[in-house]
Parts: C-alpha cells; sequence; structure tokens
C-alpha cells in the first residue's frame, strides 16, 4: 500500500517534467523591489486585468444561443465577465493552488517542500493544473453551444486561442505580483480590483441600458437610477422610487444598501480579535500583546466553498449539456435536473443540482425551491469549517509555526513554559479559524439567500482581500517606505 | 442490542457536534477584543476609500471598453 502511494506521488509531480521546458515562468526579482514599485505593481495587475475584460471575437454580434450562462451565481466571485475573454475570470488561478496545497498538507500527493526541486516542481505543477482547467473549461462551453449552434473549424480554433491564451496570461500575471513583485497574491489583488469596480458599476454607473420594447433606457447604477427617476417625466415620483429600489432586471438600491451592510460586518469582523499577552525572553518587563484574529484563514473558506460549488455546476452543466442536450425527457435530466432560461441571459437550474444554487430571490426561491434554503446554507456552511479546520494546520501559520516564530524573535506566553506555547496556542487558532469560517459562511449565506446572485460572497471575499492588502502594505510602509514618494503624497490620507 | 446502542451513541455524538461547535464559538467570542468606535471608523474609512477608489479608477476603464467594444466587435 505504502509502496502504491509512493508509485503515484512520484507520478503525479513528474507530470509536469516534460512541459517544464515550454512552460513560461516569472523570475524572482534580482533585487530588493522599492516600496512605491510594488504598489505600482500591485494596483496595475488589478487595472490590466480589468482592462483585458475584451468581448469575444469570433462570434455573431447579435448572438441568439439556447444556452444561457449556468454559473452567473459564481461569477462575482470568480472575477468571471460573461462573453469576454475571461469569461472564467480567475477560478483556475484561484482553484489549482488552493487544492493542490491542500492535497499536499492532507498527504494525497506528497511533497517535500524542504528540497527546492521539489517547491519548483510543484509550483509548475499548480500552474500547468490551472492552464489545464482553462483549456477544458473553454472547451466545455464551446461545445456546450454558449457560443452558437454551429461553429466552423475556424470559430472554435479562434474562441480557444482567445480563452485559454486570456487564461495563461492571467496566470502568469498572477505570478508576477506571487512572486514579490507586489503585495499579497495575485488573485487576491485582481478580485479586490474587480469587485470594487463592480461595486462601483452598479451604483454610480451612468451606462445607459435599454430595458422594454418601447426603448425605455435606465442608467446600470442603482443611485444614479434613483436620481434620474425622480426627475423623469414617463414616472411618477413615488413609482421612480419604488422602482429604484425593487427593479430586478438591474441593480437596485436595496441590493447595494445589503452588499454595503455586508462590507460594514467585514470590516467589524475583521478586527476581532484575542489578545495573547506575551513577554520578552531576552529583556525583563518587556510586555505585549500578540493578536490572534478570529479571522485566521481570511476569505479563503469561502473561497473553497465557492471553489466546490464552482467545479458542482461545472460537472452539472457538462451532464446536463453536453450529454442530456438540456432534454427533460433524458435519463440524466431526471436524474440530475435541468436548464430552465429566465430573463433570456440566466441559466437556472431545477431541482436536485438548484439546491446547491443560490436562489434567484428571496420571495421567489422561498416557493419554488425551498430545499436551497437548507442545503445551500449547510453545504457553505460546511465546507467552510472543514476547510478551515485542515487550512490552519498546514497553511504556515499554525500553531506550531507560530510557537516557531515566538522563538526565534525571543518571546514567550507571559506566564507559560516555553515548551508549552505550541500546546497553549492549539487551543486557540483551531478555534478562532473554524468559527471565523463559520460567520463568515453565515454572512455569504445570508446575503446570497436574499437573492444577491453572487454579490454577497463576492463582497465578503473582496471586503476582506482589501483589508489584508492595505493591511501588508500600511505593514511594509512602516519598515520600508522611508523614501517613498507615494508615502508623502498619501499621508495624509491614511493615518492608521 | 450492543450494535443498536453504539449507534444511538453515535447519532448523539453527531447531534452534538454542532451544539458543541456553537458553545467553542461562543466562548470564544466572549474572550475576544473588539474593535473600538474609533478604531473601527477608520478602518472603514482606509478600506472604503481605497476601495471606491479603485473602484471609479477601474470603472473609468471600463468605459473605455465600451467605444473599443464597436470597433472589435
Amino acid at each position: 500500500m505504502a509502496k502504491f502511494s509512493y508509485f503515484i506521488t512520484v507520478r503525479l509531480i513528474d507530470v509536469v517534467k516534460p512541459f517544464l521546458p515550454i512552460l513560461p515562468e516569472v523570475e524572482l526579482p534580482y533585487e530588493k523591489i522599492e516600496f512605491d514599485d510594488r504598489v505600482v505593481y500591485t494596483i496595475f495587475s488589478g487595472l490590466i486585468y480589468l482592462f483585458a475584460q475584451f468581448p469575444l471575437a469570433g462570434i455573431p454580434k447579435d448572438l441568439e444561443s439556447n444556452v444561457k450562462d449556468p454559473i452567473y451565481f459564481l461569477r462575482g466571485v470568480f472575477a468571471a465577465e460573461p462573453k469576454t475573454i475571461l469569461e472564467f475570470g480567475i477560478f483556475p488561478v484561484i482553484a489549482s493552488p488552493l487544492l493542490l496545497q491542500l492535497m499536499a498538507g492532507l498527504r494525497i500527493i506528497k511533497v517535500n517542500f524542504k528540497i527546492q526541486q521539489d517547491r519548483e516542481l510543484f509550483q509548475s505543477l499548480t500552474k500547468l493544473f490551472a492552464i489545464f482547467q482553462y483549456i477544458i473549461l473553454s472547451n466545455v462551453f464551446i461545445f456546450s453551444g454558449y457560443y452558437g449552434d454551429s461553429l466552423t473549424i475556424a470559430q472554435i480554433f479562434l474562441l480557444n486561442i482567445q480563452l485559454v491564451g486570456a487564461g495563461i496570461f492571467v496566470t502568469l500575471m498572477c505570478e508576477v505580483v506571487d512572486k514579490g513583485f507586489g503585495f499579497t497574491s495575485g488573485a487576491m489583488v485582481i478580485n479586490t480590483a474587480v469587485i470594487a469596480t463592480n461595486l462601483v458599476a452598479d451604483t454610480f454607473g451612468i451606462s445607459q441600458i435599454t430595458i422594454d420594447t418601447e426603448g425605455h433606457q435606465e442608467p446600470q447604477g442603482s443611485l444614479i437610477n434613483l436620481l434620474q427617476g425622480v426627475r423623469a417625466k414617463h414616472k411618477t415620483f413615488v413609482g421612480a422610487i419604488v422602482n429604484a429600489f425593487n427593479r430586478d432586471y438591474l441593480p437596485n438600491l436595496t441590493t447595494t444598501c445589503v452588499v454595503v451592510a455586508i462590507a460594514m460586518a467585514i470590516g467589524y469582523i475583521q478586527n476581532i480579535r484575542i489578545e495573547v499577552p506575551v513577554r520578552s525572553t531576552r529583556a525583563r518587563g518587556m510586555n505585549n500583546v500578540y493578536p490572534i484574529r478570529l479571522l485566521h484563514v481570511g476569505s479563503l473558506s469561502v473561497l473553497f466553498s465557492y471553489v466546490c460549488l464552482f467545479y458542482i455546476h461545472i460537472l452539472g452543466f457538462i451532464l446536463i449539456q453536453l450529454i442530456g442536450k438540456n432534454n427533460a425527457d433524458s435519463l440524466i435530466c431526471k436524474v440530475l435536473g435541468h436548464y430552465e432560461i429566465v430573463n433570456n441571459i440566466l441559466y437556472v437550474p431545477t431541482f436536485p443540482l438548484s439546491s446547491l444554487a443560490p436562489p434567484k430571490s428571496l420571495f421567489g426561491g422561498i416557493l419554488e425551491q425551498p430545499i436551497s434554503f437548507i442545503a445551500y446554507p449547510l453545504f457553505i456552511v460546511i465546507t467552510g469549517i472543514w476547510f478551515a479546520c485542515n487550512w490552519q494546520a498546514i497553511s504556515g501559520q499554525s500553531a506550531r509555526d507560530i510557537a516557531k516564530d515566538f522563538k526565534d524573535q525571543g518571546i514567550t506566553l507571559t506566564g507559560r513554559r516555553e515548551q508549552n506555547i505550541s500546546k497553549e496556542l492549539n487551543k486557540i487558532v483551531p478555534v478562532a479559524s473554524t468559527t471565523g469560517a463559520a460567520i463568515l459562511a453565515a454572512i455569504t449565506v445570508l446575503g446570497e439567500l436574499l437573492g444577491l446572485k453572487g454579490k454577497a460572497a463576492g463582497m465578503v471575499i473582496g471586503i476582506a482581500g482589501g483589508y489584508s492588502i492595505l493591511e501588508i502594505v500600511t505593514l511594509d510602509y512602516q519598515q520600508n517606505g522611508s523614501g517613498s514618494n507615494l508615502g508623502q503624497v498619501l499621508s495624509g490620507q491614511f493615518a492608521l | 442490542m450492543a450494535g443498536e446502542k453504539s449507534e444511538n451513541n453515535q447519532i448523539e455524538k453527531l447531534m452534538d457536534a454542532p451544539v458543541e461547535f456553537f458553545k467553542d464559538g461562543k466562548q470564544f467570542l466572549s474572550k475576544c477584543k473588539k474593535p473600538t468606535g474609533s478604531e473601527y471608523s477608520k478602518i472603514i474609512r482606509a478600506v472604503g476609500f481605497g476601495f471606491i477608489a479603485v473602484g471609479v479608477i477601474g470603472y473609468a476603464i471600463k468605459l473605455i471598453h465600451i467605444p473599443i467594444r464597436y470597433v472589435i466587435v
């Protein structure tokens, strides 16, 4: 048995070896990157991503496909924009390291992180897996008929080039940030930038969109819609206000309020921490506190839940659309459910696949898919807690790692023996991680059940990401930012 | 009979797990330090400012996209 598992591990890492010569690789920075440069790298990778959301070329402009968007409620979490070259956003970039590191941590694939060659192979494996997922996802969507039924070979080729090319580009851009040119991780930066942009677009967006056959137009932004509606001649004053809070074809003010409330809640929870009293082992009388925060694993637990959801729904889409042709009479569709077209853009699954999808709206959902209100929250909460429980032990922030950090820095817990630090911390860290994950999951679920279609989960991840980026930038600024020009410009703004 | 009993025990354990988890979490939360009002408003201001600033720049970039769309497609 041991021999067998050894055999498998060798193979999984070695799968990358033949690809190594053609797999592009970002070099580690030769010298230390200046603070200002790192800020620029960080912000621009987010902005380049936004700019890169080009519409797909090679599909007819007024495409009337029967296959609509099956993953609409997952797009907000993975910065995926429909019918652009970034159709799948950064899903593979997030999913690949998350899953592989989890598997390595749980010893499903064996990697010795102490050996440099193993580390490099593992990193390449992560990248290869991400690109592989882009290829698979692209072709699933192409052959499902999402881009039209009768595509020529040239069109299929062109779509593949665009979707996979953009995927490789994004993978590499994330690597640039990850390897120390920017702050935190590339996926987090991109996610935060896109979610911030979507929030602004949904609230203050001024682009006019035709909403009915009479040619009436309404702006995308909910707040702008309120202002414009009050002044519009074809609406009554009260009608305009009701419409601003109630419209379901474009972002409404109710959604905006819920999203802002979620943001405020996350900001508060981010700061809940337990302060462990510590003292220096080198100097007498040096007492301090070491904070262990409630969100010890950050928003990764929610991301993991959504990665699982994404896989389930893509698998469902493959089975129902590619194999079952979305024909309600076929066997697969009888077992798994089929898709129904809603608002002419969404592909909403029916029972039983629907039980793992958040409802489109609160009241409609209670009547039509009551099981979603049990199954979906349970799924998010349980996967979140399971992930947090495992991740805190393997991510380099476990009680053992913190104890080692303490030893290196010459500090110890007040009133405890040095040998017991790890044990003592082990009483705090796992509870913090799982409780934090449960609370985050609860907030996400609460928002999603109100019918936010992925915006609630997006906001949870966006604010948590924005907070961590800001925190790390501030920390780095205090340490290395003395000669920073940016710091002088902004010194009035951030008095953290 | 014995098997039935252990099964019952297992189910009981399974039912207890969430209750236990909830209790632990509640106890943990009561020990935690919550942010004070001024701390909180400072954080909200800093994160909010950054978020909106990035969002506005991002939206400006998306607006550039609208004419590009007409050129490409």
